[in-house]
Order: C-alpha cells, then sequence, then structure tokens
C-alpha cells in the first residue's frame, strides 16, 4: 500500500510538471464555465448509477471517493 | 432615431410602473410604487428630462455645452455655473482623497487606448507623453473660474451618470413617498423600502467568464431597500495581446491599465454617486479590490 | 492609494456627496439573493423476473457566499423481488429457507433458486460543506448515513483542491472512511457452515451482527488541455477490513455424481475479512461546435483477484432550437473474476473461501441508453432517461444473463 501510495504521488507530480504549460486563459472559460462541460455535470443521473453498477458489479470507485455503503452487494 | 423610439414607454405591472426611456447611451428604467398611472408618468417624463438635461450639459461629445467649452479653451478662463462648479468641486475633492486615482482629466488617456477590438497596445512612449497633460493638480480652479492647460481635457463621464440617478432621485423624491427605483443602465438608487417591506429585485449581469470553473447565474440577483449601486465593470471591453489581457480601467497616474483588476464591482452605498466612486476606486486597486472595499466596510460583490 | 494608510475614506466622501447633492439616502439597504439549487430525481429500475427498485432522490445545494456552498442529499430506495441466492438450479425441485429461518420457499426444477426475502426499503442522508482555505485551495467535508432493515452505514470524507498554473491544473487528494454494521435478519451465519433445509431448524451462529470499516484514499489531477478540453485523472486505494461476506448467500456443493450431495447439500457463503483494492480513472470532456461528449475508462483490481474495464461514453447531442438536447449513453463492463468465486462446489473440496454470487464471478455488464433532457431555464431542466442493461457470463460459470431496464425522471430548479 505504501509503494501504491508513493508511485501515484511521483506519477502525478510527473503529470503535474508537464501540464504546467498547457492550459487556457481566465478570459478563455466561457465554454468551461457550462454545466454541460463540467467533470460531473449530471450529479444525480451519475450517483443513481454509481448505486446500480455497485450493486449489480465488483468495482467500485474511481471517480470520487466515499458515498457510503449498502447492503446491496 | 425616430421621434417614438426617444420617447417615453410606461407599462404597468402588478404593483409597480415602470417607466422607460434611452439617454447617455444606455436604458434608462424608473419604478414606481403606485396604482396611479399619472403619476407614474409624470414621474418618468421628470426623470427623462432631467437625465436628458444631464446628458446634455455633461457630454463630452457634443459642440454646444459648458464641457465643450471647456476643452477648446486653449488655456483661457471660464467661467462656470453653480450645478457644474459643485461638480468640479467634488471631483477635486475625490482627486484629493484618492490621491490621484480618480481623475476626471485623465479622459485624454482614450487617444491612447482604443478598446474597440483592435490588438494595437500604445508604446510606453506615447503614454509617457501623455501623462503631460493629465493631473487635476495642474488645473486652475479657483471657483467659479477654470483654466485648463492647453492640451488637457476634462471627461466627467466617470461620474455623470451616477449623478443623474442621484439628481432624478432628489426631484423625484419631493413629489412623491412612494417607493421608487431609478436605474440608468445597471447605476441605480432606491428610495426607500416597498409597502412590502422588502426591495427592489435587481440583476447585475454577470461577465460570461470567470477564474473559477463553476457554472454561474447570468445575473447575480439583489435586494435593494434603500441606497445607491453602481457596478465598475472589465469584462466587455478589454485587448488581449501576447497572451495578456488589458482591462479598459486605466490608472491616471501610470497612464497603463490597472493589474489584476476584477471582472466587475458592485458597491452600495448612500447615493449613486458615492458607490459608483467606490466601485471605481477598488477597481483601480486591482488585485487588493476587496481589502479596500473590507475598509470602506460597505456592502459590495466581486466577481473575478 | 497605500492600504497601509487604510483609513475609511467613506465617511468623507459620503459628507462630501451629501453636500453635492440633495436627499440622499439615511442608510444602505442592499443583499444579495442567493437561491437554493433544488435537484429530484426518480429512477425506476426493473430487472427481468428479479428485483424491482423505486428510488426517490432529492438534493439541494446552496451557495453561501464568498465560494462557500453546502449541500445536502436525501435518498429512498424500496427494492422488491427476488435475487439469486447463490445456488444452481438442479433437475428436481429444490426447497430453501429464508434468511429468517422461519418459511421455506421452493424453485422449481430447472431453474436458477431467486429469493424474494430481500425486500427493503434504505434511507441514506448526506451533507457535503465546500469552503476555500485559501485562494488556490479548497476543501469539501463530506458525512453521510444510510441505514435498512438489516445494514446500515456511517461515513466521513474530506478533500482538498488545489489549483495550480492559472487554475489550468487541480491536484485533489481525498479520504473517506466508513463504518457499516451488518445485522443480518436471521442473524450472522458462520461461513461454510450447512444451511438449514427445514424451517424452525437453527443455523450456525456467528453473531448476532458485524460490520466492516472501509478507508479509501484518493489522488487526482484535472487540467485544461484547451478552451474546450478538460481531462481528469485519479488514482483510488482502498482498504476493507471486517465482515465482507454476504450472510444471505448460498452455495450448492456437488458429490461425485454432479448432484447435490445428500447431506448439507448447501452452505453459506465465505468471503476474505480483508480487501485492498485499487483504480485508476481516467476522463475527458469535450466540446464539439456545441455538442459535448465525455468519455470515461477505468481499470479496477482488487487482491481478492477481481480486475475489470469500464469504459463509459456519452454523447450531449444539442437539438435545434438549443432549448433541449438528446444524449445517447454506452456504457462497457468486463470484470474478472475473484479467486474464491466458484459456480458451486464439490464434496470433500470445500475451499477456505468461496461464494457463488455471480456478482463476483467472470461476467459482463453492457449498458445502452438515451436521456431527453428540455432546459427550461438557469438551472432549471427537466429529464428522462431510459437504458437497458445487459449482465451475462463471460468464462466458465453458466449463470444465466440478468438484463434491467433504468427509467430516470429528473427535475431541477432555483428556489
Amino acid at each position: 500500500m505504501k509503494h501504491m501510495v508513493l508511485l501515484t504521488l511521483l506519477l502525478l507530480s510527473i503529470l503535474q510538471t508537464a501540464c504546467s504549460s498547457m492550459g487556457v486563459e481566465p478570459w478563455q472559460r466561457g465554454h468551461l464555465a457550462k454545466q454541460k462541460m463540467q467533470l460531473d455535470p449530471y450529479p444525480i443521473d451519475a450517483f443513481l448509477d454509481e448505486h446500480i453498477y455497485f450493486s449489480k458489479e465488483s468495482s467500485k470507485g474511481g471517480s470520487g471517493l466515499g458515498g457510503g455503503g449498502c447492503g446491496c452487494n | 432615431m425616430p421621434p417614438a423610439a426617444q420617447a417615453l414607454q410606461v407599462e404597468q405591472h402588478d404593483d409597480y410602473f415602470c417607466c422607460r426611456f434611452q439617454a447617455m447611451a444606455s436604458p434608462c428604467e424608473i419604478l414606481i410604487e403606485t396604482a396611479d398611472r399619472q403619476l407614474a408618468g409624470q414621474l418618468g417624463q421628470l426623470a427623462r428630462d432631467e437625465a436628458v438635461r444631464i446628458e446634455h450639459k455633461f457630454s463630452r461629445y457634443r459642440d454646444d455645452n459648458i464641457v465643450h467649452q471647456i476643452n477648446h479653451s486653449h488655456g483661457t478662463m471660464v467661467e462656470v455655473d453653480d450645478e457644474t462648479a459643485d461638480l468640479l468641486d467634488y471631483a477635486g475633492f475625490c482627486y484629493e482623497l484618492s490621491e490621484g486615482l480618480f481623475d476626471i482629466s485623465s479622459g485624454v488617456l482614450g487617444q491612447a487606448w482604443r478598446f474597440d477590438g483592435h490588438t494595437a497596445v500604445p508604446d510606453s512612449a506615447s503614454i509617457k507623453q501623455l501623462l503631460c497633460y493629465i493631473g487635476w493638480d495642474k488645473v486652475n480652479w479657483s471657483r467659479p473660474w477654470l483654466a485648463l492647460n492647453d492640451g488637457m481635457q476634462i471627461d466627467l463621464g466617470g461620474i455623470g451618470k451616477e449623478y443623474a440617478v442621484d439628481r432624478v432621485a432628489g426631484l423625484v423624491q419631493q413629489q412623491t413617498d412612494c417607493s421608487v427605483l431609478i436605474n440608468f443602465g445597471g447605476d441605480l438608487y432606491s428610495s426607500r423600502a416597498r409597502q412590502t417591506g422588502k426591495g427592489w429585485h435587481i440583476g447585475i449581469e454577470q461577465p460570461e467568464y470567470t477564474q473559477s470553473n463553476k457554472p454561474m447565474l447570468a445575473n447575480k440577483l439583489l435586494e435593494i431597500s434603500s441606497g445607491g449601486l453602481a457596478t465598475s465593470g472589465d469584462a466587455r471591453r478589454h485587448i488581449i495581446k501576447d497572451g495578456q489581457r488589458y482591462g479598459h480601467i486605466l490608472n491616471p497616474l501610470t497612464g497603463w491599465p490597472v493589474v489584476g483588476a476584477p471582472c466587475s464591482v458592485s458597491v452600495a452605498a448612500a447615493s449613486c454617486t458615492e458607490a459608483g466612486i467606490l466601485a471605481t476606486l477598488a477597481m483601480l486597486q486591482g488585485e487588493q479590490a476587496e481589502a479596500f472595499l473590507d475598509t470602506q466596510q460597505v456592502p459590495y460583490w466581486v466577481v473575478r | 492609494m497605500q492600504l497601509n494608510k487604510s483609513k475609511s475614506i467613506r465617511q468623507l466622501l459620503t459628507a462630501a456627496t451629501s453636500t453635492l447633492l440633495a436627499g440622499t439616502a439615511q442608510h444602505v439597504m442592499a443583499e444579495e439573493k442567493i437561491p437554493w439549487q433544488v435537484d429530484s430525481a426518480f429512477l425506476y429500475y426493473a430487472e427481468k423476473d428479479r428485483v424491482t427498485v423505486l428510488e426517490p432522490v432529492a438534493a439541494v445545494r446552496k451557495d453561501l457566499g464568498d465560494d462557500e456552498f453546502i449541500g445536502v442529499r436525501l435518498v429512498f430506495d424500496s427494492m422488491s423481488g427476488a435475487s439469486p441466492n447463490g445456488a444452481i438450479p438442479t433437475d428436481t425441485a429444490q426447497t430453501f429457507t429464508t434468511p429468517s429461518g422461519n418459511s421455506t420457499f421452493t424453485t422449481p426444477a430447472g431453474e436458477t433458486p431467486l429469493d424474494d426475502s430481500y425486500q427493503d426499503v434504505r434511507a441514506a442522508l448526506s451533507g457535503e460543506w465546500e469552503t476555500p482555505l485559501d485562494e488556490h485551495l479548497k476543501t469539501v467535508i463530506g458525512a453521510n448515513y444510510s441505514t435498512e432493515r438489516d445494514y446500515s452505514s456511517v461515513g466521513l470524507s474530506a478533500n482538498l483542491a488545489w489549483d495550480l498554473n492559472k487554475r489550468n491544473t487541480t491536484l485533489t487528494t481525498g479520504i473517506s472512511m466508513s463504518h457499516d454494521q451488518v445485522s443480518a435478519v436471521g442473524y450472522i451465519p458462520v461461513g461454510l457452515t450447512a444451511v438449514p433445509t427445514q424451517s424452525g431448524v437453527q443455523k450456525s451462529l456467528q453473531s448476532m451482527e458485524e460490520s466492516k470499516d472501509i478507508k479509501e484514499l484518493l489522488f487526482g489531477i484535472t487540467q485544461v488541455i484547451d478552451p474546450k478540453t478538460l481531462l481528469q485523472f485519479n488514482i483510488t486505494l482502498a482498504d476493507e477490513q471486517g465482515y465482507l461476506t454476504d450472510p444471505y448467500k448460498i452455495l450448492s456443493v456437488l458429490d461425485n455424481n454432479g448432484q447435490l450431495r445428500a447431506n448439507d447439500p448447501y452452505i453459506y457463503e465465505k468471503r476474505p475479512d480483508s480487501r485492498r483494492r485499487q483504480a485508476v480513472y481516467l476522463k475527458a470532456n469535450h466540446q464539439f461546435n456545441t455538442d459535448v461528449v465525455q468519455a470515461s475508462y477505468r481499470y479496477y483490481q482488487d487482491d481478492w483477484g477481481i480486475s475489470s474495464h469500464t469504459l463509459n461514453l456519452h454523447y450531449r447531442y444539442e437539438l435545434v432550437g438549443g432549448r433541449h438536447y438528446l444524449q445517447p449513453h454506452v456504457r462497457y463492463y468486463i470484470q474478472d473474476k475473484a479467486d474464491f468465486y466458484h459456480y458451486s462446489l464439490q464434496d470433500n473440496n470445500i475451499p477456505t473461501y468461496a461464494s457463488a454470487d455471480y456478482r463476483l464471478g467472470d461476467m459482463s455488464t453492457t449498458t445502452l441508453g438515451l436521456k431527453y433532457g428540455l432546459v427550461l431555464g438557469e438551472f432549471h431542466e427537466f429529464g428522462a432517461r431510459l437504458e437497458s442493461m445487459k449482465q451475462q457470463a463471460e468464462g466458465d460459470a453458466p449463470f444465466p444473463d440478468n438484463t434491467a431496464i433504468i427509467f430516470q425522471l429528473n427535475y431541477s430548479f432555483l428556489y
């Protein structure tokens, strides 16, 4: 587990350095500010789907943290 | 413009009348909480007449008013009337109070900075040259005599609209005790709370983009019961060159746009004029806009 | 104007202004009216011949000003119908006891045994508080609680987001902890012991209730690529300790002839009491003209031997007029079984851990769906979504397909 954490941090710091030259100026954020371009544009849909697939499959997580358990799995 | 478009439009709503007209290059409206259509019409006309009067008297784009006379005086003395003198006294006071940031002689910078879609950023030399013609301290003002150095200009555009709102408010309040909202293109004033005890609901347009990625309401909703509100905004007019953004709020002391200015600043104060001065000064503080407004202890809304 | 002189100029300004004007206001009364954002939905999930779920959800979110937000969500779900209990179909009818042990049910020959005693109503409440710590740093703190007849869960989470590179890059890290309580109907049986075949017979009891603790850690990076493209990459690590077995699921034990063994033909499943899982997740948002495509991929693995790939694709197709849209959705999921998954067990060869829950087996899930959205105003939307889901075995275990339709209506508005 400790190895995974260190590897993750290393990977992310490499990614972050690579990313520092990419992006947009503040005045170019018009599209990105719209609801449909958010990372979680339909929170309720995503929440309901997550619940369905959590109870019908064996994988959990990825896009976010926590969320609580249920007796369905 | 056809005469019909210049006329006063009176609309009735549930519990108030709305009178609309065009003045000072803005859509203007006055909302009066009354059931009396005749009173509403009278006040609307009163508001329009006063707005047009102020526009005609103080616009720098006309050639038949005191401002034109002053700006073409070529160094000679001009005698001004009481109203103009009061405004010049006030402008001078604001100049001192703001340590030079508010300056009605800074209009000449418009010769170098054109925010009309061209990407030309003026060079330092031309700006430095213009600075010779800027500075209220260079003006010879001894009420009622004003003498500008040749080449200097005054521009009351920075307080004109807000002053008009307050003047109209004063006149209207002499005629009625009803709750009134005066809104000249986003600069507004409310005399008192409405019958329900609540204020008038107004929307302040939000810029299309901000630094954060969050979706925002197109208009910030404010409820104003009494006092004035003015907004200083930067979102529309700017130049982008070499990845740098130059807003249109210029610092009269340097001749350059303010660095780190917010997209918009709205301030509420006892009068629209005062709100306008505070909003402008806040913008000129750039990154420190919020800190400045915190010190002034006024309600404000800053969008970055 | 130096701020270190920061005296309030306001009083002087007010005085000067009231000299200039006549009749300024006595006091200032202006405040921002920030509405509540309300999001509501109703889900209808119905499997063919199996479980049906009705799930209403309501969530509210409020902007408290200065980039501070709070949100609350309430969910109810009502589940009815029957689920496979893990036993395999045989060529004779089979009789099982219900989890309470008080009654029995019979499955006809050749059919997959389904137990309908999982019916239940669940309620879940969660809250979230988001606040900036700094100009470029913000935190989200969450809490959740859920309860149903035989299960309850309490959890806390905390998340930190750090904006860099003019907010083009965001680093996130988060941690969540939850504690679940399993208090099964009929109490918790000892794993791998015999299932009573007659009502009134006591099963071997391990305890009246068990618990499990889950800890999760997330590291993520979000990057703006260009004005119309956004990428997110997350790594999630989790650790579960405690009672991870399903107290109701059983396995069929067969003799050398492939028939159910005479004594104790069914035993309760048993899963390890620890599970370590890892997932990597990549998501991309891209806008063409006005349409938006969102694609994501997740690779998952854990120390139970399960690994999976999930591909998700949404394409938001703006309809003429710009006030509504259609959004087709495709999801494909493929999973490699857990080490201890068995379709059935052999007598004399009972392993340490075993489960016949098809959800741990080699399987795939394919979902196809379409959503219609109507934009009525700002943060004011109506949506309807219809999807078809099919799960099927992908390995040797011949468990039957599970198909379901998913129908959702949602309505969001400002209050």
